[in-house]
């Protein structure tokens, strides 16, 4: 895709080693091949077995720790109102984002979660202690804890990773819908494949990127995505940010805070005397 | 697959599916290939992403809809109505590719005067025996001489290729589908005449030399008592748009399940043999070896060679026991009376006529039609083998089925002793898959199966050698057959018997010194040969050597990747990919052609053709077998070499396809009101098979039912998986809004859907995906139903087969599932018969 | 029908690339975008005893370098109230993780972005520093004797303990806030910078009640007990300031503290029973009879401590169902970078 016309000006600073997926909504039939590949490969038990949510065809509603990835199904007809309106059947495979600055990772407090030399974000399992704190901090709501107690996420099949094989989703998509590789090359194979959608008019964008609104110090995601309607429509928030952007000042603001509670608590106390 | 072996000649699809990526349209009609095909959808998404165009007509807007182009909703069993218009279209528009049509086709062939048309009896094609609800094809013959009996040579009949003889077979064909229009579509199949225009727009705008259109179908097509000539329609349609055996067209069968493909090749069906070679039946003059080949043979095309194929069978089944004297064992192999279909053994095994059943890999409890019936057919067993990797319900149906439930069965009146034996899977063994094109692909063991489990190998090889010590001191015909069986493999440390020696068993082999043929041309009638499968002759040219293990992904057609038969050719009929002169239709659209100055056919796939024929070649008198046929003769199993848009004797239903409606059907048929339903189909009689008669009030609605992609087929290898079961956890039935809110309905309400075999209840699903038509100015509601479920294992629920019917298509003897007619009612309870956690309700919609 | 007729023909987008509807973005089945957190009564219970000992122990100090002898109830009474308040805490963080015995891999680490990781290396420090001080009360009320522990003990250098107290123990009340905003979850995201400040004041104006309490029960110098009340009208002023600002720049996103349970526990308990209440009480106990005082400053007290209890109950069940909202997710990732 070297051969794009598009201008590599807005690319972020993607890490050279950095690995990563680009999953293309416009390519997936919604067969959950990727599910069961990673629930097979890192042999994740069933977390879901009725009844039937009735949310279209998913029943596995969302990432969680013991499904890594998960296939949306959005199922709209135009006009909502009259019967026989174009349908349309949005289906996307979601996976943890492997942000380039993690909010998880900067929660963490035990240092559980790393950087590995694939630039993945991964959960030491024998480390993690529970705390939950890396939960709420997600922007993307990708981990969560285990039956066990543990935080677990998708781990980009580190162990496939470290043996030279993609992970077992990508391997698995019969459609190419999910592609494994370096996140500089899926940057711009991405960037190429907006530019060719919208070609055919389609409203198409590449998520994990400043197109979007960007995600601010987040830096970029490891794994980017084509989508065909609002990042909203897959439940993915336009404009995500790094929760721990707000620490330094926070505590800034705690502290003046703090100096003005005391200073008047001094006043108060000594004016009596 | 008659639907397309009595066109063209081989019952297979006429393409692969890597040759979707070339086609520049798609029309994807009786098949919900994204689901149930993902990994082979995969190239219809690469043509797409290459600008082909990607219809869906179904009546269901499914995962496939998702990605096309254009979904056309129709209702379920007026498919027929849907592809007549396209041939009306094609012909009265002038679309058709002429030179094809001409060279290639029966086009010019005069019919006999004795025939006479649906158009003009009503709803009857001439012949018709009323009492046994069977044509007689005398009348339907082609011939040179009027009222005269089809000869045995074919190529003896009289044409016009002007194509403007009223008797020729393009205008009878043209005047059969005179009344198939625009506004009949509408009537029946509820689709506006705006959107058949854009779907037949876009078909011819890409049938041209230069482009070219591919259809793909599967069950959706098949599992209709009209199903063979709904295919065979298609069938008409492409090659009447020049597009058959040319890349990009033709038409991708798309079977039903792993392997299925070879299960016909080498069949477990009733009616064959290895090969595609009739079974011998009492019906016809097969009382001896010479008066069955005589009546299988076909002099002037690929069937010339019939008695080297069955000969080379009856010496790889009998071995030395097989000699001129003895008819080579002809006399050993049985011969049947009847029909023996999956859906007559049950009725057959319900009347106690079978007593016993061996059921491997697969779940009529679930799976066979009118499942109700079949699970009381099980009860009435003696003795049920099943082998598989769960207690399926086939298996514990004595214990939990709902009819044991809700008290109308007691166990202990169920006298069958079932023996459930612990099956190998996949990567648990070594063996072949035969897929969807043909292409068998060798698969190595990986693990060892867990416990007892053991290949199906392994235990065949054991069952046959008990046998044959249990029949060694019987004097009975049965015990001598057993005797006369070769069946020395060689076993392997596990026990399994060796593969590699059944392999050369079927790929046939020179009885003298054991050395494998390289080809079935290299078969011989006289015994000195031995095969199991001639199609499959070629696959372990060598000892040693097995292509189907090969895996070489380079060229177009990427020959090097596994063995695809017949003679590795992976796109069928590919001489007609060529000008009747030899060269490409266009350079985009070059497959095979003739090379004048290597005097041969060369391009990227094996030719489908002698190689050395050349295009001008015209067969002298007397030829046989393929020196029979001229050089502009692409279809090499048919007597005359020509795709048949008009066919004989070889389906029992009519020469050209006609709309019937299905069996159970809330509308009348609009073309032929005297004949509602298929006067051939052949409804299976049985106080528990109670049928609905036409337009029955009591079912105002149409139901199909379908597989998703998280599941397969009767379930036994997904609803008991976890991980697979999470995906659907449980049975339901898909609603259109409107319905829904007639009844009050919401989605994961509990429905009762009715017909005559009896009451389901499963949770509704309200989706816009499914839509009412207006068909013949009233609203039609379709309801869908995945069939996978059942009451064990992990994802449950109500099983759709439990309401569909034993009725057959003519030819195929398969059942209808895909379009009958049933009532639907709200319900508050999942009622009796059902296991007691799926009246789980409360846990709903909190999460 | 006629809606469809429209579409009929057209061929030229994939079903699936059509835009099916110009709809105002939302998670399409209410899903939530983002995970609400674990935590439920173990941290509120913590954050508002971590809260009462930090500050108990600052006012504690405070009183102590200021006052000196003036303030030794207050003095006293702080640092028995904040030993008492701490020593829970650790007890409740432990718990509160889903595997307890890996309580110690907090340590293996110190992350200056993660407040968790701040906090529980500020919790350690605070504890040890604040019980030298407490230790140090302990000896000079004779609690410890008269053996050479007491005596080592009464000469731990008490100035430089409650100078070294006063970062700790406003860091202790502080941080929490700190460590809600560095999430996702909307409501606590959105205003972030307000949340430490919030839980600072209403530490505080929890803790001068709590001294007060004590020192009413002890019926200690009109001084101290004006002093403090002072103190707590300002602390309280300041935290109804807070909450006022902070709800009201939330805007739609406070909607969990505007309904159902949470938004009762800040209406009746934070606002009316914690703020208002008090407020009007301790104006009251100004005016009235002693007998009557000392009962209207316990009331007061046990009102206010009632009050900054259900404040972080209200903002940590409220940030769940915040989390929960779709809506409020995607509000706050929209157009403007948030503050």
């Amino acid at each position: 895709m070297a051969d794009s016309a598009i201008a590599f000006s807005a690319k972020p600073n993607f890490r050279s080693e950095a690995v990563g997926f680009l999953t293309d909504a416009t390519l997936c039939i919604g067969c959950k091949a990727c599910e069961v590949a990673c629930k097979q490969w890192n042999d994740l038990p069933a977390d879901n077995l009725g009844p039937m949510t009735g949310m279209s065809y998913d029943n596995t509603i969302a990432l969680g720790a013991e499904t890594w990835r998960h296939v949306a199904f959005i199922e709209r007809t135009a006009d909502e109102s009259a019967i026989g309106s174009p349908v349309t059947w949005l289906m996307l495979s979601d996976v943890c984002k492997h942000c380039v600055n993690a909010a998880c990772m900067e929660a963490c407090p035990t240092g559980a979660i790393i950087r590995t030399e694939f630039d993945s974000v991964y959960i030491q399992p024998d480390i993690c202690n529970g705390c939950g704190y890396c939960i709420p901090a997600c922007p993307f709501g990708v981990p969560q804890l285990s039956a066990a107690g543990a935080a677990q996420k998708c781990t980009m099949c580190y162990d496939r990773l470290r043996g030279g094989l993609e992970p077992a989703c990508a391997k698995a998509c019969p459609t190419e819908s999910i592609r494994f590789g370096f996140v500089e090359e899926l940057y711009a194979s991405g960037v190429a494949r907006i530019a060719q959608l919208r070609e055919r008019d389609v409203d198409a964008r590449l998520y994990g990127d400043r197109m979007l609104g960007g995600t601010g110090a987040i830096g970029g995601l490891n794994a980017l995505f084509v989508l065909n309607d609002a990042p909203e429509t897959f439940n993915l928030p336009a404009a995500p940010d790094l929760p721990q952007r707000i620490v330094p000042r926070a505590f800034a603001a705690t502290a003046a805070a703090a100096l003005v509670l005391c200073a008047a608590a001094i006043a108060a106390m000594q004016e009596r005397s | 697959m008659p639907g397309l072996g009595s066109r063209l000649g081989r019952g297979g699809a006429t393409t692969f599916l890597q040759d979707l990526a070339n086609s520049d349209c798609i029309v994807i009609m009786g098949a919900n290939m994204a689901e149930n095909h993902p990994v082979g959808f995969r190239f219809v998404v690469q043509a797409q992403e290459r600008g082909a165009t990607v219809i869906h007509v179904d009546p269901r807007f499914t995962r496939t809809s998702a990605l096309a182009d254009q979904h056309v909703p129709l209702r379920a069993g007026s498919d027929m109505v849907f592809l007549g218009a396209l041939i009306r279209h094609v012909i009265e528009g002038g679309h058709y590719n002429g030179e094809y049509v001409r060279h290639y086709t029966n086009a010019s062939a005069l019919v006999g005067d004795a025939f006479r048309d649906v158009e003009e009896l009503g709803g009857l094609f001439s012949g018709y025996v009323a009492r046994e609800r069977r044509y007689d094809p005398a009348s339907w013959a082609i011939t040179a001489t009027p009222g005269g009996q089809p000869s045995k040579d074919e190529r003896g009949a009289a044409s016009d290729p002007t194509l403007q003889h009223p008797r020729c077979v393009f205008q009878v064909l043209r005047r059969h589908f005179a009344r198939y229009t625009p506004e009949m579509v509408a009537d029946v199949c509820g689709v506006e005449p705006e959107r058949f225009a854009a779907v037949a727009d876009a078909i011819v705008r890409n049938s041209t030399p230069d482009r070219t259109t591919a259809f793909a179908y599967a069950m959706a097509w098949t599992q209709h008592t009209t199903g063979t000539q709904m295919i065979s329609c298609c069938a008409i349609l492409q090659l009447l748009l020049g597009n058959v055996g040319r890349p990009g067209g033709g038409v991708m069968a798309l079977r039903g399940h792993a392997t299925i493909q070879g299960s016909t090749d080498i069949p477990t069906l009733f009616d064959l043999l290895p090969g595609y070679l009739p079974m011998p039946t009492t019906e016809r003059a097969h009382g001896n070896l010479a008066a069955y080949l005589d009546d299988i043979t076909v002099d002037t095309c690929g069937w010339a060679d019939a008695p080297a194929y069955t000969i080379s069978l009856l010496k790889a089944y009998y071995g030395d026991a097989a000699h001129p004297a003895n008819d080579f064992g002809y006399g050993y192999l049985p011969q049947i009376g009847g029909d023996y279909s999956f859906q007559q053994m049950l009725i057959m095994m319900r009347e106690r006529v079978i007593r016993g059943l061996l059921c491997m890999g697969q779940n009529p409890a679930v799976g066979g039609q009118n499942a109700r019936l079949g699970r009381r057919a099980l009860g009435q067993l003696d003795w049920l083998v099943l082998r598989d990797a769960f207690e399926i319900e086939s298996a514990s149906f004595w214990k939990d089925s709902p009819e044991v439930l809700a008290g109308e069965i007691r166990p202990e009146e169920i006298g069958t002793e079932v023996f459930l034996m612990p099956a190998a899977l996949t990567p648990e063994k070594e063996g072949s898959y035969t897929n969807t094109q043909r292409l068998m692909q060798w698969h190595d063991k990986a693990v060892e199966p867990p416990g007892d489990a053991r290949s199906e190998a392994w235990f065949v090889h054991r069952l046959a050698q008990r046998l044959r010590e249990l029949y060694a001191d019987d004097a009975s015909p049965a015990a001598a057959q057993l005797r006369a069986l070769t069946w020395e493999y060689p076993t392997n440390a596990a026990g399994d018997p060796d593969l590699a020696t059944i392999l050369t068993e079927i790929n046939g082999y020179r009885v003298a010194d054991r050395s494998p043929v390289s080809g079935f041309d290299q078969l011989r009638a006289d015994g000195s040969t031995a095969c199991g499968c001639w199609i499959y002759a070629g696959v372990a040219p060598q000892p040693g050597r097995n292509r189907a293990r090969e895996r070489d992904p380079s060229g177009p057609a990427a020959l090097g990747w596994g063995f695809s038969w017949p003679a590795n050719r992976r796109m069928l009929y590919n001489r007609a990919s060529a000008r009747p002169d030899g060269s490409p239709w266009s350079e985009r659209k070059a497959w095979v052609w003739w090379d004048d100055a290597a005097g041969r056919w060369v391009g990227h796939d094996v030719p489908d053709f002698p190689v050395t024929k050349p295009p001008s070649y015209e067969p002298p008198p007397g030829a046989r077998g393929l020196a029979a046929l001229p050089g502009d003769a692409p279809f090499l199993m048919i007597a005359d070499g020509l795709g048949q848009l008009y066919v004989q004797s070889a389906l029992r239903d009519g020469p050209l396809p006609t709309h019937y409606e299905p069996w159970e059907s809330p509308v009348g048929n609009h073309l032929y009101p005297a004949q509602p339903r298929n006067p051939a189909a052949i409804p299976l009689e049985h106080p528990e098979n109670p049928l609905q008669s036409p337009q029955d009030p009591a079912y105002p609605h149409v139901i199909t039912t379908y597989r998703l992609t998280e599941h397969h087929t009767g379930g036994g290898m997904s609803r008991y998986v976890p991980w697979l079961a999470e995906l659907q956890p449980e049975g339901f039935a898909e609603i259109d809004p409107a319905l829904a809110a007639a009844l009050s309905l919401a989605t994961g309400d509990w429905v009762a859907i009715v017909t005559a075999r009896g009451e389901i209840r499963t949770r509704a699903l309200v989706t816009a995906r499914l839509e009412p038509l207006t068909v013949d100015g009233r609203t039609v509601h379709q309801i869908g139903m995945p069939w996978h479920f059942g009451y064990g294992g992990i994802a449950t629920g109500a099983s759709a087969n439990d309401l569909t019917a034993l009725v057959e298509d003519p030819n195929s003897r398969i059942h209808e599932g895909k379009s009958f007619a049933c009532a639907v009612r709200k319900v508050l309870a999942p009622g009796p018969g059902a296991p007691d956690r799926w009246a789980r309700d409360g846990e709903r919609g909190d999460g | 029908m006629n809606e469809r007729r429209h579409h009929a023909g057209d061929m030229s987008q994939s079903n699936r690339r059509r835009s099916a509807a110009p709809t105002s973005p939302a998670s399409p089945y209410g899903l939530p975008v983002i995970r609400r957190a674990h935590w439920g009564w173990l941290v509120v219970v913590y954050f508002f005893l971590g809260g009462l000992s930090g500050l108990s122990a600052v006012v504690a100090a405070l009183a102590s370098l200021t006052r000196g002898s003036a303030a030794s109830e207050t003095v006293r009474a702080g640092r028995y109230l904040s030993l008492a308040a701490l020593i829970p805490c650790p007890l409740l963080l432990i718990l509160d993780l889903r595997k307890p015995a890996r309580f110690l891999n907090m340590l293996r680490v110190i992350k200056l972005r993660s407040p968790m990781s701040l906090g529980v290396w500020g919790l350690i420090l605070f504890s040890l520093v604040s019980g030298l001080g407490v230790a140090r009360q302990a000896a000079s009320d004779g609690f410890l004797g008269a053996g050479r522990l007491a005596a080592v003990t009464r000469r731990l250098p008490e100035q430089t303990l409650a100078i070294v107290t006063i970062p700790l123990g406003l860091f202790l009340a502080g941080y929490t806030g700190v460590l809600l905003a560095a999430t996702a979850v909307p409501l606590w995201a959105k205003r972030g910078l307000l949340l430490g400040p919030l839980f600072l004041s209403s530490a505080l104006s929890g803790s001068a009640a709590a001294i007060a309490a004590a020192l009413a029960v002890r019926r200690p110098s009109h001084g101290e007990v004006t002093a403090l009340a002072r103190l707590e009208r300002i602390a309280t002023l300041a935290e109804a300031a807070l909450l006022w600002g902070w709800l009201t720049r939330l805007g739609a996103t406070a909607k969990p503290l505007m309904s159902g349970g949470t938004g009762r526990a800040v209406r009746h308990g934070a606002a009316g029973a914690g703020l208002a209440l008090p407020l009007v009480l301790n104006a009251t106990a100004t005016i009235t009879p002693a007998h009557w005082r000392r009962s209207l400053t316990l009331i007061a007290s046990a009102l206010t401590l009632l009050g900054g209890f259900l404040l972080r109950y209200a903002i940590v069940f409220g940030g769940n169902r915040s989390a929960d909202d779709p809506a409020a997710a995607f509000a706050l990732t929209r157009a403007e970078p948030r503050r």
